[in-house]
């Protein structure tokens, strides 16, 4: 790994988030729209939910939609013949997944700020000081490693940017409905225990409660940094392998 | 955990490069070291690619049993008619395939286990322009510059010169969306040219250029030998072949069936110009109703 190529490709991969309007959708207007509506509906007291409980589903929310925007990523550059080019170049494969996975990481510290400042005016009120935040933030970091990873795998399994989109959602919409804010039930619970959004959520819900002692932060940590090292490290494996022809 | 992991690498590289060392001395063979002129940028020995295709398909056979070399600072025109492995070749010397068998060493590495190696030395325009289409051309040259850890000042006042040369500065300020096809094979040649490779693979770096670009690619591409590198270009512009390149292989159907320079091939064939060399030994397979 050089630390020079990975500035220059993190600088490509963020101006490709900044200037292609549908990356740059899916990474910050959505989640601000989300937030906004979601924001006036569950406000609502008629509706029996409040901010306070289905914030933390929303930043999970948020980060799951990168899944469909690193598999779609890949399957374009694989596509346009640019990872060829790339490769042609000195870059190594340690690099590009280096500034793959920065970009995104950074991406996902600003969706935490939208979706955090975007929920205060709807009753969002976290009991949290700076560690908390700072908990939140690196919850949110790891937790995105997972998404990465799971968008290399569909990219590897997608034949076009296509099929990637639609395929993406064999990862999402399970994560979206068994573990944000939609109420785990009896029935869900047993689905909803391997899936790392699950573990995200409840570890944010106790860390915005303000009790850092709670034992969801420790398990959640836990399980989100284990599941997601594995699944970027099969997704890179996997990638690199089939992927990239 | 993360300082581990990085250290393990670390520590790879480096054997790496020790290893790659002992491979180089093992390269250099006696006679090199005698005779420093006669040091070859590419060696290529026995090449065989096979296409496997699925079943009910026959297999291609890209690239058959093909053998040469190139000396340091030589512009080395590889012709062929279409489909004739060109192409093919190139991907193998780049690393971008495995060649079904033979062996290919670029600048005394061998492409199979010193590619890390060859990827600093050498610059490839490929084929098919493959280009981000949400950076300005600028930028475009300037991730490949990084790429190739040159430094800002460096790549700034080379860029210039490039876009310069080929007449693309004023275009270089836009994305390269709204690029037309000539201007994207411009900024791919640029971008092959940025960190002023020792070897260059050119693979049809003029299609789609206007003649007035066209000839000041050329010229550049001949004022490249002055500073010794070498140029291994692929052209259907047979006539400019003929003035530019030292030597010419004319490859068909994969096999290698001709190789020398321009002007002995034309007395040898007794022709006027490569062209009609060209002509006259490649599509025999066709004429004989293969
Ligand atoms: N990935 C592939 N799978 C199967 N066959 C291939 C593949 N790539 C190339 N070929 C075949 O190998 C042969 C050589 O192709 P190549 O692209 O090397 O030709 P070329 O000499 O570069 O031609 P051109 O002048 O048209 O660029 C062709 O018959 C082509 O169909
Ligand atoms: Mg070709």
């Amino acid at each position: 790994m050089n630390f020079k190529r990975i500035r220059v490709l993190l600088k490509m991969e963020l101006l490709k988030i900044v200037r292609e309007p549908a990356f740059l959708f899916l990474m910050l207007l959505f989640p601000a729209v989300l937030t906004i509506m979601f924001g006036f509906i569950f406000a609502d007291p008629e509706f029996g939910m409040s901010m306070e409980t289905v914030a933390p589903g929303l930043f999970g929310y948020a980060c799951i939609f990168i899944i469909m925007i690193v598999a779609q990523s890949f399957t374009e550059m694989r596509d346009q013949g640019l990872l060829k080019r790339l490769n042609i170049s000195p870059m190594t494969s340690g690099d590009f997944m280096a500034s793959e996975i920065i970009s995104n990481m950074i991406m996902v510290i600003f969706q935490v700020i939208i979706v955090y400042l975007l929920a205060l005016p709807f009753g969002f009120n976290p009991n949290t000081k700076v560690l908390g935040m700072f908990l939140a933030f690196l919850l949110m970091i790891v937790f995105s490693l997972s998404s990465v990873g799971l968008g290399l795998i569909t990219a590897t399994i997608s034949k076009s940017s296509g099929t990637a989109t639609g395929l993406s959602f064999i990862f999402i919409l399970p994560q979206m409905f068994l573990g944000t804010f939609i109420p785990v039930t009896a029935t869900t619970k047993p689905i909803a225990m391997f899936m790392p959004s699950y573990y995200a959520t409840n570890a944010l819900s106790a860390i915005f409660s303000g009790d850092l002692t709670n034992s969801w932060i420790i398990t959640g940590f836990t399980f989100i940094t284990i599941v997601s090292l594995i699944i970027i490290i099969i997704g890179m494996f996997l990638f690199k392998k089939f992927g990239n022809k | 955990m993360f300082y581990i992991d990085l250290n393990v690498k670390l520590c790879k590289t480096k054997q790496v490069n020790k290893m790659s060392e002992i491979k180089t001395k093992e390269y250099e063979k006696p006679e090199n070291i005698i005779n420093p002129n006669s040091k070859f940028s590419i060696e290529v020995d026995n090449l065989r690619k096979v296409f496997n295709a699925k079943k009910g398909y026959d297999d291609v056979i890209a690239v058959d049993d093909v053998s040469f070399k190139v000396k340091s600072g030589e512009i080395f025109g590889f012709l062929g008619p279409n489909g004739a492995g060109k192409t093919t070749t190139i991907n193998i010397l780049i690393g971008l395939l495995k060649a079904t068998s033979g062996t290919a060493i670029i600048n005394g590495y061998d492409v199979q286990d010193g590619l890390y190696h060859i990827k600093q030395l050498i610059g490839v325009c490929p084929q098919e322009p493959a280009i981000f289409k949400f950076l300005t051309g600028k930028e475009m040259i300037e991730l490949f510059g990084g790429l190739h850890s040159m430094n800002k000042a460096e790549i700034k006042e080379r860029t210039n010169k490039l876009l310069d040369i080929l007449n693309l500065s004023n275009a270089s300020k836009r994305k390269t969306k709204g690029y037309s096809g000539g201007m994207l094979r411009q900024l791919n040649l640029i971008i092959a040219l940025i960190h002023d490779p020792k070897i260059a693979f050119l693979d049809e770096p003029t299609v789609g250029m206007d003649p007035r670009v066209r000839r000041a690619t050329w010229e550049f591409i001949r004022s490249l030998k002055k500073t010794n590198k070498t140029i291994f270009l692929t052209t259907h512009y047979i006539e400019e072949a003929e003035k530019l390149c030292d030597r010419v292989a004319i490859i068909d159907y994969g096999k290698l069936i001709e190789i020398g320079n321009p002007k002995e091939l034309i007395e040898k064939y007794s022709v006027n110009n490569l062209e009609e060399v060209f002509m006259k030994i490649t599509g025999r397979r066709i004429m004989e109703g293969m």
